[in-house]
């Protein structure tokens, strides 16, 4: 097992009491942040540490924060992005669920470095009892002295509210996340202005994932400069991976960053293989909106590289041969899986939660998930297949916010890869409605069944 | 207030000087003619409006003086603001017309195409950029989304199979109405413009939704199917109004007054007014004032030369007259090529088939014997 910053406790008995946290070593950094740094240098460290966010686009975490504006007499706010939607990715209900204390504990800090007296936790809705779970853990951090007023008599005030949100992937998307906490319809924001310069209620806005402020417990803990030595380049700390699909051990596991995909997906450490004795047909690695790779260009990149579970492995090759680190929802499909089904159960999903705010991604959306139901039934022509190519393309980069983009990245991937599958598909069409298409030449060429 | 600095900023490579925080599309609009994108959604009287059609994208091919980056994607010009030394390609950039013939597409995916029987045609801004940027045909192969016609209220009629939602009328009923009671329900393609429950719109000025509707999703229930807009001519005209400016624009057809409208300037919007403020108008001047004598009449309104509106009408702004030209004086001596070659598009007229050598009438049997 490599490092483990973040689920270390995780499976200490009655770590989500605060008594049993507290003992574990919790509320360290708190007061070591508060009592011996500045918030500036709580910053200057999470730079140091090269932490990035770890809700999808993987921007420096520091940097974000150091562009937060500060004018005066004006309140900023910190929102904790807990509205993980992604399908494949439930990795931040894992580390909410069992271990809530990391969480707040990685608010407070954060909240004392941005100044934010009132913090949010925007929590998806469907997660109820992970709120409860969460408010719980508020409440105790509060009885203790970490929360309200005058926190260990530093004269830091910060208050954390949990916002249930009402059930919409969009509002996974910062200023959507905004809009609605602010109590509107969550549509995104057209940027700029970013939240950072004008977010909730016009103030000053950070919003992190909950993964990222979570890793802030161990950067104040170690230090960004140790911090950073774990991991691999620009890909530093430990990375909560929600590994799902047809594998023998689904589950979250949390990850340095240095090992290789084959490793995650073939050792027992983590996810155990693939299940049945089947074969490895393919693979998304960060969450249904990046794209899906085949098993040969998986495991190695184009190149002939080992690809490691890093952010710039994944990402190796760019979308022609590479994919991204994503959310980290680790989705596995094995020989039996028919990718153009896959395709269209993700196309069905962005069309279903595309706000309908912009034309590319409001129309598109829907165009391509009944291309695709039709490819699925057998129904389909091979001049869909380039039609679909022809809708991601427009859609992609001309929408406000990056749904529009999720939802053509999975369908242009599947064509780039797998487009053989989808011929057959029209071909075939009685054979694609009994059976799935199998292996091609895409197969794993390593790892055969006894 | 200290003066505002002028930015320089070049749009397919015409350069113009504005103020600093004006937006691209402005500073195009400024300049004219076919270098202003087309907008669906933006209106510069309402606020928070724009970015969401998508139609004005361009390119913004270097960033500034200071930052001459190109931006990575294309911009909604309609949301971004100019910085010092921009240079902006919207004709002439490939790129733009291509994601804008998408824009057009999607745009026309859901939309029913019922111009023939729409009271917004002739002056639908949705026709108007299909003509200049889609395609003839569509690709489109599945059932469009359709919806029931609604009533707000006494006099207006929503028509949602034809909304491309581009939220300029929640945004007229929010900021110009003191109650909001007009909204989106619903996302994604199934969204639609509703009112709570059905609730009928009560406000003195709910009637520029109608205005504002670049489609005939809106419509005004006191002039629905009574005429085309091409038929009526459009008279400038003002009385004394409690509780607007009560500048209006008549549309009438011989003595009769067929609708009352705001008065529109060149890109669609409803005009400002000396003071600056938007000559939006009351309920009671649009629906109610229906009678010549109601209206002090200014004169004839000038309508774009290229509107279908100013067809066979007073003159514009050029000036419309029968044309003087020939064919002949047209070509000058030329043989122009033959606009449309009948026979490549019909086998019935084949070439090799002399019709003039059969026998009376032609006959199916004629084209079949020749074949085998």
């Amino acid at each position: 097992m490599g490092v483990q910053l973040l689920l270390e406790k995780a499976k200490v008995e009655g770590i989500r009491k605060y008594e049993v946290y507290r003992r574990e070593g919790g509320y360290r950094s708190v007061e070591k942040a508060l009592k011996t740094m500045s918030p500036e240098t709580i910053v200057d460290e999470v730079k140091k540490s090269g932490l990035r966010g770890r809700g999808g686009a993987g921007f420096p975490t520091g940097m974000k924060w150091s562009f937060i504006a500060k004018p005066e007499g004006v309140s900023r706010h910190l929102v904790c992005n807990a509205d993980e939607s992604e399908p494949g990715t439930f990795k931040d209900r894992f580390l909410m669920e069992f271990i809530p204390h990391l969480l707040i504990e990685g608010l407070i800090v954060s909240s004392f470095a941005l100044g934010s007296n009132t913090t949010y936790i925007y929590i998806r809705g469907e997660y109820a009892w992970v709120a409860e779970i969460l408010e719980f853990a508020i409440a105790e951090a509060k009885a203790n002295g970490f929360l309200g007023k005058n926190i260990l008599g530093t004269g830091f005030d910060c208050e954390i509210y949990v916002h249930r949100g009402a059930g919409a992937y969009i509002c996974g998307e910062e200023t959507a996340l905004i809009e609605s906490l602010e109590g509107k319809r969550g549509n995104p924001r057209i940027k700029p202005p970013f939240p950072a310069i004008q977010g909730a209620w016009m103030r000053p806005t950070v919003v992190n994932n909950v993964e990222t402020l979570a890793a802030i417990v161990p950067i104040i803990n170690l230090g960004g400069d140790e911090y950073a030595k774990i991991g691999i380049g620009k890909s530093t700390g430990t990375k909560l991976m929600s590994a799902c699909g047809n594998i023998k051990k689904p589950g979250v596991y949390e990850i340095d960053m240095t090992i290789s995909v084959e490793e995650f997906i073939f050792s027992d450490e983590y996810c155990g293989g693939i299940a049945n004795g089947k074969r490895l047909k393919a693979c998304i690695p960060g969450g249904s909106s990046v794209p899906i790779l085949p098993a040969n260009l998986l495991l190695k990149t184009a190149k002939g590289d080992t690809r490691y579970m890093n952010y710039e492995s994944l990402s190796d090759g760019g979308f022609a041969t590479g994919s991204m680190m994503g959310s980290g929802g680790f989705i596995v499909l094995d020989e039996d899986q028919c990718v153009v089904k896959n395709t269209y159960t993700f196309a069905r999903f962005y069309r279903h939660e595309s706000c309908g705010q912009c034309s590319p991604c409001r129309e598109g959306t829907g165009w391509m998930e009944k291309l695709l139901l039709r490819l699925e039934n057998g129904q389909g022509k091979i001049s869909d297949i380039d039609l679909l190519w022809d809708i991601q393309r427009k859609i992609e980069g001309n929408t406000i916010c990056p749904l529009g983009d999720a939802a053509a990245w999975p369908v242009a991937a599947a064509i780039r890869h797998f487009r053989d599958e989808f011929e057959w598909h029209v071909t075939h069409a009685e054979e694609a409605v009994k059976m799935n298409y199998g292996l091609a030449h895409y197969a794993d060429p390593i790892h055969v069944p006894a | 207030m200290s003066e505002q600095p002028l930015f320089k900023v070049t749009i397919d490579n015409i350069t113009i000087e504005v103020p600093a925080g004006t937006t691209i599309l402005n500073a195009a609009r400024k300049i004219g003619g076919d270098v202003a994108p087309p907008a669906m959604c933006y209106y510069s009287k309402l606020q928070g409006s724009g970015g969401k059609c998508r139609t004005c994208l361009v390119e913004v091919s270097k960033g500034s003086e200071k930052d001459p980056r190109p931006m990575p994607k294309l911009v909604a010009s309609c949301r971004t603001t100019v910085m010092d030394g921009m240079e902006v390609k919207n004709i002439t950039s490939p790129k733009v017309l291509d994601a804008r013939a998408g824009i057009v597409e999607f745009l026309l995916l859901n939309h029913p195409l019922d111009c023939p029987i729409c009271d917004q045609a002739g002056e639908c801004h949705l026709q108007d950029l299909s003509y200049e940027h889609g395609k003839e045909g569509t690709r489109y192969e599945f059932q469009r989304r359709t919806f029931k016609k609604h009533d707000l209220g006494p006099y207006i009629q929503l028509h949602m199979t034809r909304c491309i939602l581009c939220y300029r009328c929640v945004f007229t009923a929010d900021q110009l109405t003191q109650k909001r009671e007009h909204g989106i329900l619903d996302r994604g393609d199934h969204s639609e413009i509703a009112t709570l429950i059905e609730k009928s719109l009560e406000n003195d000025f709910i009637g520029n939704v109608i205005d504002v509707c670049p489609v005939g999703a809106l419509t005004d229930k006191t002039f629905r199917f009574k005429n085309r807009v091409w038929f009526l001519k459009p008279m400038d005209a003002h009385r004394d109004c409690p509780t607007c400016s009560g500048k209006v624009t008549l549309w009438n057809r011989g003595d009769e007054v067929f609708r009352v409208t705001a008065r529109k300037d060149e890109w669609g919007e409803v005009e400002s007014l000396e003071d600056g403020k938007t000559a939006w108008i009351c309920n009671t001047c649009r629906f109610e004032k229906k009678k010549t004598s109601d209206w002090v009449i200014e004169g004839p309104r000038n309508i774009s030369r290229h509107s279908v509106i100013s067809q066979g009408h007073y003159q514009g702004k050029i000036g419309t007259h029968m044309p003087t030209e020939t064919f002949e004086a047209v070509n000058g001596g030329r043989e122009p090529k033959i606009w449309l070659d009948i026979h490549s598009i019909s086998e019935v007229n084949q070439p090799s088939i002399d019709l003039s050598l059969i026998e009376g009438p032609a006959h199916s049997n004629d084209f079949n014997s020749r074949k085998d």
